[in-house]
């Protein structure tokens, strides 16, 4: 062979080739690329999640608002189920035969092998009776539902439901399958309530079945449990305001002025929470969400209404800490306000000093206060003199969210020059937004904010955030902002005759809320009625009590209610009396206020 | 020949390397099979109901068969070629009628418990029959008529196995070329099956214009590398590339979207073909006509490669070409098996999961993990470092091989030992390059490591018959 030697040294380099291609192949599988590493713990690890009993909410007493139940979901592998009695299971869990049959088709088109949820949220009563009969392939897994033993207070406490595709987007914490609180405390509460799931690392083989736990189960975690809260509401007084608020459409908030704990957050028409509980839930929602006086929608923070007289209060005291008011000022009220179009009013004594104005809701009297106001000579202009005004008003918490532990604020409106600019082209005056005096106009605001006034009403110049949660139980406070006082731009000096003439509204003949009176309780209160152009004035009233060391601070709205007097003072006084002496001494007005008929035909539409 | 000095004194002239690999790989091989198949309620290493416990039994006798060739006298293996041969192929025909089908190939005879594929030991039988003929006084590869014998002797087992429907074993047969080569087998042969395969791999990968292209300037770099004169092969592409622009712009503007890009090139060379012509003329050059004739012979290649694709290939040969080049992947359906493969083995790491530990080959994530993919367990459990050391062993066993052969006095056993070489080399680079994605799925067995007597039977015979030919050699050498 002539050139034999040189044809086994090329022989020989394919032998390299071939060992280095399949060396540096190998290299670049097994070291380089990593995603294979991925897969492979695709292809066999399963992650079981153990869930945790979501937290329970305590009212500020101590009862339940929310309990943690037991349910189970009952699962089947296809594969496994052997025939057997569809009659009896049937029976056994309240459905139709087909139903049965409807969802082992669907799971077995999943996978025959791998277990599927057939019924959710099934009753221990129901699990005990699936575990008598014991149906081969069936099996039950613990989840726990909410209960709500108060069946108050739906849209304060929210409701849990299965995350949907956006919540799994957005939030990496959340398998399909989780639930997670979707409105009220539920919701703002969430990462408190829930705590945080276990997780069991199982292998499976080709065929998905479970062949032990991974690595020994050093990487399995235990469900720690979900934190119970304690919030600041009195079950006995947001049992008794959703109870005067039946068949009516409107508002409750009280709130401990000292520390900004809500009491009572109710809003009417309102929902039994456990409706939105199990295999119902679906339906209910729908229900619920068709109704036209809306039951989902939370009015005391997501509504806004025209305050009304209530907020006469705070044009009062912008006068005098402004210097163009003082306490002894009076002003002649003869049926009304005689400039522009005019504004009524009813029939008082006069002159009329600023109690009395107070006392009497007198609109003549806060008509001149308002335009001495924002026509003040120092700032040169109606728009500089009206921006101060409504920078006072915002200082009160009017025009924007709070910022309180609850989801869905609304911001209110409290409107600018700017704005009245825009509307009228920039000619305008005192007289074109006189309503505002009055707390009508462009004014909007939330039963929230109308009751954060009277809280800062009685602390004379300050208020703290209102919040519904006192204390989580795994910690030692709650957000520091709720520690904060805020003080209004107001001096707290300039209270006094406000308080003065709030008192003599519901303790002095000539008052307007005397309804509201309760001997010894010193309630101070101020009426409202906003006119609006849904139908009848909307009948409105904020208080607080007692006088001095105030222990509590009310407002009610009630919409087409008419006069603040008609039906929101009693309410009020009777949320006060309540609160203050554990009893409610007048029956009589108990029943008033629960057979007073309201109408709504806008609602009826 | 003298061989009855004693067996003592032959041992010492054993090629302990091969001997030593030999046992390694068999070793490992073991061990991956049992933890291929490990089930803990199966723990005894000697169960035969199970593949590791068989698998002992088929160890044991190959054992006895490695030693029984040492002991025996080598020249029955010369003696015996022919015979071996006719024998093989008559049984191969009995199993075409009396065999079992197993996963589409009727490759199986089945005794008693044991089945058997006569296929795995027909390479022995044929490399021993190719040596035979090969070694003969008057044979020279360059004469036709010879080397028409020698693919009569590869054809007759190849097309029997062909019709067992086993194309996978009767691929291994055109591993020879490998033994071919170094017996002298024409050097253009091979250029010829590499522009084959290249051709064949790009006419799928690129476009047709692209590959058109490539082959205009592969066949223009090449004339240049033989006749030179590299400034009238740029100007020559250059015109070319020029030219197709023209007319396709022409065509377009003067007739619309008729001709494609690739008719334009298509157009252009022919139209250059007078100009190379006059060229070739010019300068004297007549191998030119070689280059295109290349040309032309790759053009018709390339269109005749869809016919081939499509109406010869079955189905399931032609999914896995196309998930092998990238071009088609069916993770849940053709592709399963590469994929998981690749998963065990990527998986695997650096140092491996640790025996027993693999989740992918215990779990039967891999489909025909104690056989075909026996290697998915090797990278699983035994990480790079595992695999890179069975790939080196095979290496080295072959290495051995060709040394052995180049070490022999007479053709036959130079010749044998290369037929040897040649089946070890395929198989490695076949079984393994499937598992790892870089070779289509054949289903051949990893030597010495999948599961299955016969298998294991035949490499032993086929090793140390390599063994013992190369210590007769030095007792001849030492007399």
């Amino acid at each position: 062979m002539e050139n034999g030697s040189e044809r086994v040294r090329t022989l020989k380099g394919v032998v390299v080739v071939v060992t280095a291609v399949l060396l540096l192949r190998l290299f670049y599988i097994q070291v380089v690329d990593t995603t294979y590493k991925t897969d492979a713990a695709n292809n066999v690890l399963r992650y079981m999640v153990q869930y945790p009993p979501r937290g329970e909410v305590y009212d500020r007493n101590g009862a339940f608002l929310v309990q943690s139940k037991e349910a189970y979901d009952l699962m089947a592998i296809p594969r496994e189920v052997k025939p057997f009695d569809t009659l009896e299971l049937a029976r056994i869990l309240g459905v139709r035969v087909e139903q049965i049959r409807n969802e082992l088709r669907k799971a077995s088109n999943f996978s025959r092998r791998r277990a599927s949820v057939l019924f959710k949220q099934l009753p221990k009563e129901v699990k005990v009776r699936l575990d008598e009969r014991n149906f081969p392939g069936f099996f039950t897994v613990y989840r726990t539902v909410r209960s709500y033993p108060t069946k108050m207070a739906g849209n304060l406490l929210g409701y849990v439901g299965e995350v949907n595709d956006r919540i799994l987007e957005r939030n990496p914490y959340y398998r399909s399958g989780d639930y997670i609180g979707m409105s009220g405390i539920e919701q703002a509460y969430e990462e408190v309530l829930r705590g945080e799931k276990g997780v069991k690392i199982e292998m499976v083989d080709v065929h998905g079945i479970p062949k032990g736990s991974y690595a020994g189960g050093i990487y399995d975690t235990l469900p720690s449990p979900g934190i119970a809260i304690t919030c600041t509401i009195d079950g006995r007084l947001q049992a008794l305001a959703e109870e005067l608020l039946e068949g009516k459409v409107g508002s409750v908030v009280a709130i401990e002025p000292e520390t900004g704990e809500i009491l009572v957050m109710a809003s009417s028409p309102t929902y039994d929470p456990d409706e939105l509980v199990g295999r119902q839930r679906g339906n209910n929602y729908m229900k619920l969400l068709r109704d036209s006086r809306r039951p989902l929608f939370n009015r005391a923070v997501m509504a806004s209404y025209p305050p009304g007289s209530t907020f006469k209060t705070l044009n009062g005291l912008i006068g005098l800490q402004e210097g163009v008011l003082v306490e002894s000022q009076t002003y002649p009220c003869h049926g009304g306000y005689p400039y522009g179009r005019g504004v009524k009013c009813h029939n008082h004594w006069s002159p009329i000093d600023l109690t009395g104005a107070v006392q009497t809701s007198c609109n003549a009297y806060f008509c001149y206060v308002f335009r001495n106001i924002i026509e003040n000579k120092k700032y040169g202009s109606i728009k500089k003199g009206f921006d101060v005004w409504a920078d006072y008003v915002r200082s009160f918490g009017y025009g924007r969210k709070l910022n309180t532990d609850f989801y869905g604020e609304l911001n209110g409106n409290v409107p600018s020059s700017a704005f009245y600019d825009r509307v009228y082209r920039g000619s305008w005056n005192g007289l074109t937004v006189i309503s505002l005096s009055i707390g009508q106009g462009e004014l909007g605001c939330t039963p929230m904010q109308m009751a954060n006034l009277a809280a800062t009403i009685a602390n004379r110049g300050h208020y703290r955030i209102p919040h519904v949660v006192k204390r989580i139980h795994d910690r030692d406070s709650i957000d520091s902002r709720f520690y904060e006082d805020h003080y209004t731009k107001v001096d707290p000096k300039y209270f006094d005759p406000i308080v003065e003439g709030m008192y003599r509204a519901v303790n002095q003949e000539g008052g307007t809320g005397g309804i509201a009176r309760v001997p010894g309780l010193d309630i101070c209160g101020k009426t409202g009625t906003a006119q609006n152009p849904h139908g009848a004035d909307h009948s409105t009233f904020m208080c607080f009590a007692p006088r001095n060391h105030p222990k509590i601070a009310v407002s009610v709205y009630v919409e087409n209610g008419g006069f603040g007097a008609r039906i929101a003072a009693p309410i009020a006084s009777l949320v006060t009396e309540l609160y203050l002496t554990d009893t409610i001494q007048r029956p009589d007005l108990v029943q008033y206020v629960k057979t007073l008929p309201i109408n709504y035909p806008y609602y009826a539409k | 020949m003298q061989n009855d000095s004693g067996n003592g004194l032959t041992l010492g002239r054993v090629d302990w390397t091969s001997v030593l690999v030999y046992v390694l790989l068999v070793l490992m091989g073991w061990l991956n099979i049992y933890a291929a198949v490990y089930d803990e309620s199966h723990a005894s290493i000697f169960d035969l109901t199970q593949r590791y416990g068989m698998q002992l039994v088929w160890i044991g006798v190959s054992a006895f068969l490695a030693i029984s060739i040492l002991l025996i006298d080598d020249k029955y293996y010369h003696m015996l070629a022919y015979p071996l041969y006719w024998l093989m192929l008559l049984v191969l025909l009995a199993v075409l009628f009396f065999g079992k089908e197993v996963n589409g190939a009727k490759a199986w005879i089945v005794i008693g418990p044991v089945a058997l594929q006569p296929t795995e030991l027909a390479k022995f039988t044929t490399s021993l029959a190719l040596a035979r003929y090969m070694s003969s006084y008057s044979f020279d590869i360059h004469n036709l008529k010879d080397l028409v014998r020698v693919f009569l002797i590869l054809l007759l087992p190849v097309s029997i196995i062909m019709m067992q429907n086993d194309t996978g074993s009767a691929l291994v047969y055109g591993s020879f070329l490998f033994m071919l080569y170094r017996e002298g087998f024409n050097r253009w042969v091979y250029v010829a099956l590499i522009m084959v395969i290249s051709l064949f791999v790009f006419s799928f990968l690129l476009e047709p214009a692209v590959l058109l292209a490539c082959m205009v300037i592969v066949c223009t770099v090449a004339e240049g590398a033989t006749n030179g004169d590299w400034r009238g092969k740029v100007i020559y592409l250059a015109g070319v590339a020029l030219g197709t622009l023209l007319i396709y712009i022409g065509a377009w503007l003067a007739f619309g979207p008729v001709l494609s890009l690739y008719a334009s090139l298509l157009i252009t060379v022919i139209l250059s073909l007078p100009v190379v012509l006059l060229y070739a003329y010019r300068s004297k050059l007549r191998n030119i006509f070689l280059f295109v004739f290349l040309f032309f012979g790759s053009l018709a290649f390339t269109h005749t490669i869809d016919y081939v694709f499509d109406n010869l290939l079955q189905t399931h040969q032609q999914k896995r070409i196309l998930d092998l080049l990238g071009l088609e992947s069916d993770l849940k359906g053709w592709g399963y098996n590469v994929n998981q493969s690749k998963i065990a083995i990527g998986s695997g790491g650096f140092s491996g999961k640790g025996f027993l530990e693999g989740t992918q080959t215990k779990y039967n994530f891999v489909p025909e993990q104690s056989t075909d993919f026996i290697f998915c367990t090797v990278g699983e459990e035994w990480g790079f470092l595992g695999s890179a050391l069975v790939v080196v062993l095979f290496a080295v066993l072959t290495f051995r091989l060709i040394k052995m052969g180049e070490r022999q006095m007479e053709p036959f056993g130079r010749i044998y030992c290369y037929c040897a070489a040649s089946i070890f080399l395929f198989h490695v680079l076949v079984n393994i390059g499937m598992t790892i994605g870089i070779m289509p799925v054949i289903g051949i067995p990893l030597p010495f490591f999948s599961y299955g007597g016969s298998s294991l039977i035949a490499f032993t015979l086929l090793l140390f018959v390599a063994i013992r030919l190369d210590m007769s050699k030095q007792e001849q050498f030492m007399l």
